[in-house]
């Protein structure tokens, strides 16, 4: 079957998919950003508005997965729909059925690499610029530009990558492609954070005091072991780290 | 209000939006913001100091699944805006210090008090969902671009009101304490700094490694010829 979507169709939804959580709830979570993302590809594939508009509310039902990765389940679905207008696609339960599988595949890996790997990796290479640059806003570029060249990146190819492949997009090259980008980010990330920790014992080369190399290989520490379980969050620890190093000050100069 | 409050406020409804509602490329980080407010205010050292910290634990704080983290779009915006309000001109070293740990606890205390006011968006978009899937089966079409609309207002309106109500209340109730209180509040945050690092760090490391022991090893190794080379080089 030739395509019948349009370059400018897939940028359209490619654009919309930036606003996939914008109307995110605990209901749906991204049902209505999902239909308003496929709105393009629907309008081009049933010039029947009534007929539209209720494919349309039918994609407003639950959907979630990692928003970047997002892109490839759109395109994969707007293919779908392409057959189904010609009559030889799924039915709305087959549909619903293959976003789910979608979603939660795309989730696991999508996951992983943006949320566990790549977002803590620009951190981690924004705030070393930071510290050893304290006057100068190339930190925040880097930061944006490390994370945001591959999400923008996924975000507006996948959708022209889901619609050649269809719902079989994440098999073969494209899964191990992204898997070994999310094992070489994780090494990378540890080599950074090595550099991190050497910098804050001694920055350029003058060893701090012990006071100071104390309470960071004691957060260190410390971090190593709240870690290993979701709560209390990392944030309520250090709030109440620094609750506990307030007063400490306080009860000893008063 | 002048022209840079005015700026913190907006910056604070932008990120609110990037955060979560539109886009999410990471300029609602932490270290993002503070660096745009730091320009803004003509005081880079003392944002960025706040934003570096802020920036360790928000990385630490992942959006998966359905759960509603820490809000660290406003917490940024919060933190290094208290600081440059109640420091950032400040004459002497030990009250910036001070401002910079207020602005840390401030940024933590506003990224934490954010969860709740986002509960309460995505329970109004739950309303808003059921209200465009009728308007669509009774054929208004508009009805998608109609609801996005509404949920961007809403984002950006709470994120500007939210940040404002940290800004004036917090340069209201702590400018004059941060002064007075200076040297203590600088001799904690020389400790608090490092161990707020270095716990960041823990929470980062442990999301690379994922408990692999090679992984562990590059970093120990890694850390160990960075400290020699930083020591045996200067």
């Amino acid at each position: 079957m030739t395509p019948k979507l349009p370059t400018r169709t897939l940028l359209a939804m490619a654009l919309r998919a930036n606003l996939l959580q914008t109307t995110w709830n605990f209901e749906r979570q991204q049902g209505v950003g999902w239909a308003f993302a496929l709105h393009p590809a629907l309008k081009r594939l049933i010039p029947d508005k009534a007929e539209r508009c209720e494919r349309l509310a039918e994609h407003t039902a639950y959907f979630n997965t990692q928003p970047t990765l997002a892109s490839l389940a759109i395109g994969a679905v707007a293919q779908l729909e392409e057959q189904r207008a010609a009559g030889t696609g799924p039915d709305a339960a087959a549909m619903q059925r293959i976003k789910n599988v979608l979603g939660s595949t795309l989730a696991a890996l999508g996951d992983r690499l943006f949320w566990f790997s790549l977002r803590p990796f620009a951190a981690a290479l924004a705030v070393l610029v930071a510290i050893t640059r304290p006057a100068s806003p190339l930190a925040a570029i880097v930061l944006w530009v490390t994370y945001a060249s591959l999400h923008l990146g996924v975000r507006f190819a996948g959708v022209g990558w889901g619609y050649r492949e269809g719902p079989s997009v994440l098999g073969g090259v494209l899964r191990s492609s992204l898997e070994t980008v999310v094992t070489l980010l994780s090494y990378a990330g540890c080599i950074l954070l090595g550099v991190l920790v050497a910098w804050g014992l001694a920055p350029g080369g003058e060893p701090r005091s012990i006071a100071v190399q104390s309470a960071l290989a004691a957060g260190l520490g410390l971090g190593l072991i709240t870690a290993q379980r979701a709560r209390p969050s990392p944030t309520q620890w250090a709030l109440g780290l620094g609750v506990l190093g307030v007063a400490a000050i306080w009860l000893r100069q008063a | 209000m002048n022209l840079v409050t005015t700026g913190t406020v907006l910056l604070g409804g932008i990120a609110a939006l990037d955060a979560t509602p539109v886009g999410q490329t990471l300029l609602s980080q932490p270290l993002v913001t503070a660096t745009a407010l730091g320009l803004l205010w003509g005081d880079l050292p003392t944002a960025l100091a706040v934003g570096v910290v802020l920036q360790i634990l928000a990385a630490s704080t992942l959006p998966v699944g359905s759960r509603t983290p820490e809000d660290y779009a406003t917490g940024g915006v919060v933190g290094a805006g208290l600081a440059l309000a109640v420091g950032g001109s400040a004459p002497y070293e030990q009250w910036r210090d001070a401002a910079q740990l207020v602005g840390v606890f401030a940024g933590m205390l506003a990224a934490m008090g954010g969860v709740p006011l986002i509960k309460w968006q995505r329970r109004l978009n739950e309303g808003l969902s059921r209200w465009t899937e009728a308007q669509l089966h009774a054929g208004h079409e508009g009805a998608l671009a109609q609801a996005h609309g509404a949920a961007v207002a809403l984002a950006f309106a709470v994120g500007v009101a939210y940040c404002a109500l940290w800004l004036g209340g917090g340069t209201l109730l702590l400018r004059a304490f941060t002064e007075t209180e200076s040297l203590r509040l600088s001799r904690a945050w020389t400790l608090l700094q490092p161990l707020w690092l270095g716990f960041g760090f823990a929470q980062l490391l442990h999301a690379f490694t994922q408990r692999k022991l090679t992984r562990a090893g590059v970093f120990g190794f890694v850390m160990l010829v960075a400290w020699l080379t930083l020591v045996m080089g200067s």
